[in-house]
């Protein structure tokens, strides 16, 4: 058996290999990662340009003086800005940011949750058009939406009407740190929807099946695996609330009073309101970026490590 | 067929939750799911009004193409599914419209639908932990089953640091740690390679008899049912077409459907002429194990592996039948020679496939050569459609 399976002209593999000449191989990688830089050459530019150097410029002046008449000094290299962070008045307001954004985040959290499961659990078709439907309030301005809530939370708007008819007392919403939540609220939900429905609508609903079949109810079963399964998207969505809440502008100067001063209006009035200092405007902005990036890849390593 | 269906949906009809008793593990009776159709469209009929019961300790199949209604019917038993009709019990329960975990039955999923975060132990555990059952029987129970499906040493990985086999004796674990009264399997061996499932195959009918639990197993490979089964139930399109054992529904099918989807088959037209005998379209006369009057047109169903090649000129042996023919293909399988013969003598000639073992002593027949072919009459099915 074995002979007559041997081909007569087996002599033929002894035939060395064509040899290429040495290094060829590494010269056609090169070209191929010079190529691949080049593709990606405008979004480099673009982001060095009009990301990194600002904010490079933002790292110097933080370094920089504030000249008695508001004008920045760009000479006397010091510490001073970073210094006054621990003023009262600034730990006030970075505490205050802090529970706002906490809450809006979790506000968002429990609203989202369900709908994001509603969506992820319909038809292909349904799916799409309530994607969409969550997507509409961007085609609209940001302000003009912000503007929109504060006639409906001013003192004779509908949502005061509705809660004087439920019987609250005497309810006051606009300029409160509630009207904040709910404008922040409103205008981060998709960020939390969408997050939540990729991993949602990732997971194999046989899951819950199993997990139904071996005896857990309703609840246990979202508690044991879908809850667990969708953690990669609450903490994508969280991240994606929390951070623009925390440092948010429009929505505290918009809807917000004087007692609820956030971080990004006290940021933005040390640049174009009254306070006009910059090398403080420019540490504060630095340390909220430098916090942001722990507690972000806090985040990510413990999200990672229950996947 | 249509008329014995009318009849069950207005048994149903009158009479909606009255089933015998029976000491029947699962009883199925007139259970029917309809699913919603499209925008203005009929709803979609996936199970019709099937009865079924289903003994204890039976290893039982439910085989059939994609779409004929097995997995719906598996989907309403474990409680996935509701049935828009008809009684589902278990063990004399009526279960029909009680939700998954209230079921005395678990199920192994065709895709294993193992918890990802969770370890080996911790996916087998889930069940007695949601049944509370206690830390150290629970720590037993699952150290047992570990054994019964040989995981020793991999119980603190992923199920993703698994291969599809091992995989898939975690998730037959998961099911047989709760001692379920009913075990409900869904192609569970579908995603393996065919010698890992021709391994499985085997292990599971080993397991199931030394568990003695009842398994219902879904599968559309007709050849695992044959293999495992201790009786199988062959579907289409919601139907039940025959229940019975591998061997009777292999060598005994009652419906072309059947004879055609279960292994390969001759199907061969003939006229009923006398008492047991027909004739083939070349006119050739048959005898039959059939009671049907003269005239009828029948369909004779034969395996190719029951017909006989002979020459034409040998000796002809009177306790077989024979069709003379002219050997158009010959294919050499390894174990088996397949040949296409081409009865000609009559007015319509018509393929006929044999299969003839590769032993010493078969002769081996080329292309072109005149040959006759031999059956016994008892290997011949008169199908009844």
């Amino acid at each position: 058996m074995a002979t007559t399976l041997t081909p007569p002209d087996s002599d033929q593999t002894s035939v060395p290999p064509a040899k290429l000449p040495p290094g060829l191989e590494t010269n056609a990688e090169k070209a191929e990662s010079r190529r691949g830089f080049l593709i990606g050459l405008p979004a480099y530019a673009y982001l060095v340009l009009f990301f990194a150097l600002p904010l490079a410029i933002v790292v110097v002046y933080s370094f920089a003086t504030r000249s008695t008449t508001g004008l920045t000094v760009l000479a006397d290299w010091n510490l001073q800005s970073y210094a006054r962070l621990t003023d009262s008045l600034v730990v006030a307001i970075t505490w205050r940011s802090l529970w706002i954004a906490t809450l809006t985040t979790v506000v968002s959290l429990v609203v989202a949750y369900p709908f994001a499961y509603y969506i992820a659990t319909r038809t292909p078709r349904v799916r799409a058009a309530l994607l969409v439907l969550v997507m509409i309030p961007f085609w609209s301005n940001f302000l003009v939406r912000t503007f929109a809530w504060r006639l409906l939370l001013s003192s004779d708007g509908p949502v005061t009407r509705i809660l004087e008819t439920l019987g609250f007392a005497n309810p006051r919403l606009l300029f409160t740190p509630s009207a904040v939540i709910i404008g922040l609220v409103y205008g981060y939900l998709p960020f939390m929807i969408l997050p939540l429905y990729a991993s949602l609508e990732r997971m194999d609903h046989s899951l819950v099946e199993a997990a139904r079949d071996l005896y857990a109810t309703g609840w246990e079963a979202f508690r044991k695996v879908t809850w667990p399964l969708s953690k990669p998207g609450v903490i994508a969505g969280s991240i994606l609330v929390f951070i623009p809440s925390f440092g948010a502008f429009v929505t505290p100067e918009v809807l917000g009073g004087t007692g609820t001063t956030m971080l990004g209006s006290y940021i933005g009035r040390q640049f174009v309101g009254t306070a006009s200092d910059w090398p403080f405007g420019a540490a504060l902005s630095v340390a909220i970026l430098f916090v942001m990036m722990l507690a972000a890849m806090f985040y990510f390593r413990s999200g990672g490590k229950d996947l | 067929m249509i008329e014995e269906r009318d009849v069950t949906d207005l048994q149903t009809a009158v009479e909606p939750t009255a089933p015998a008793t029976t000491d029947a593990a699962v009883s199925l009776h007139g259970v029917t799911k309809r699913f919603p159709g499209g925008k203005g469209s009929e709803p979609v009929v996936a199970v019709d009004a099937i009865d079924l019961n289903i003994a204890d300790g039976e290893f039982f199949s439910l085989l059939g193409p994609s779409g004929c209604g097995k997995t719906t019917t598996l989907r309403m038993i474990a409680g996935f599914e509701y049935p828009s009709a008809g009684s589902i019990r278990i063990f004399d329960e009526e279960v029909g419209l009680k939700p998954p975990n209230k079921r005395p039955v678990n199920t192994v999923f065709q895709s294993y639908a193992l918890f990802p975060h969770m370890t080996v132990a911790q996916n087998i555990a889930f069940g007695l932990e949601m049944k509370d059952v206690g830390r150290d029987e629970t720590a037993r129970r699952v150290a047992e089953v570990i054994e019964l499906v040989q995981l020793e040493g991999r119980e603190n990985r992923k199920p993703k640091q698994l291969s599809g086999g091992q995989q898939q004796r975690v998730a037959l674990a998961r099911a047989l740690v709760n001692r379920p009264k009913v075990l409900l399997l869904d192609e569970p061996l579908g995603a393996l390679d065919l010698k890992l499932r021709q391994t499985m195959q085997i292990e599971l009918k080993q397991m199931q008899e030394k568990v003695g639990i009842t398994f219902v197993y879904v599968t559309h490979d007709q050849e695992e049912a044959l293999t495992m089964s201790d009786r199988i139930a062959v579907m289409e399109s919601g139907h039940l077409l025959q229940v019975g054992p591998p061997e009777e529904i292999y060598d005994r099918p009652r419906t072309r459907f059947v004879a055609d989807f279960i292994g390969e088959t001759n199907l061969l037209d003939a006229t009923i002429r006398d008492h047991g005998i027909a004739e083939l379209r070349d006119g050739t006369q048959v005898r039959l194990d059939s009671h049907e009057p003269a005239g009828t047109a029948v369909t004779l169903a034969v395996r190719p592996e029951k017909l006989g090649l002979v020459r034409a000129d040998a000796d002809r042996n009177h306790d077989l039948d024979a069709v003379h023919g002219t050997v158009a293909r010959a294919t050499f399988m390894g174990n088996a020679i397949a040949y296409e013969v081409r009865i000609d003598g009559g007015s319509e000639p018509f393929p006929v496939e044999i299969r003839q073992g590769n032993a010493p002593g078969i002769e081996h027949f080329a292309v072109g050569e005149q040959v006759r072919v031999r059956w016994s009459p008892s290997s011949a099915s008169v199908l009844e459609d």
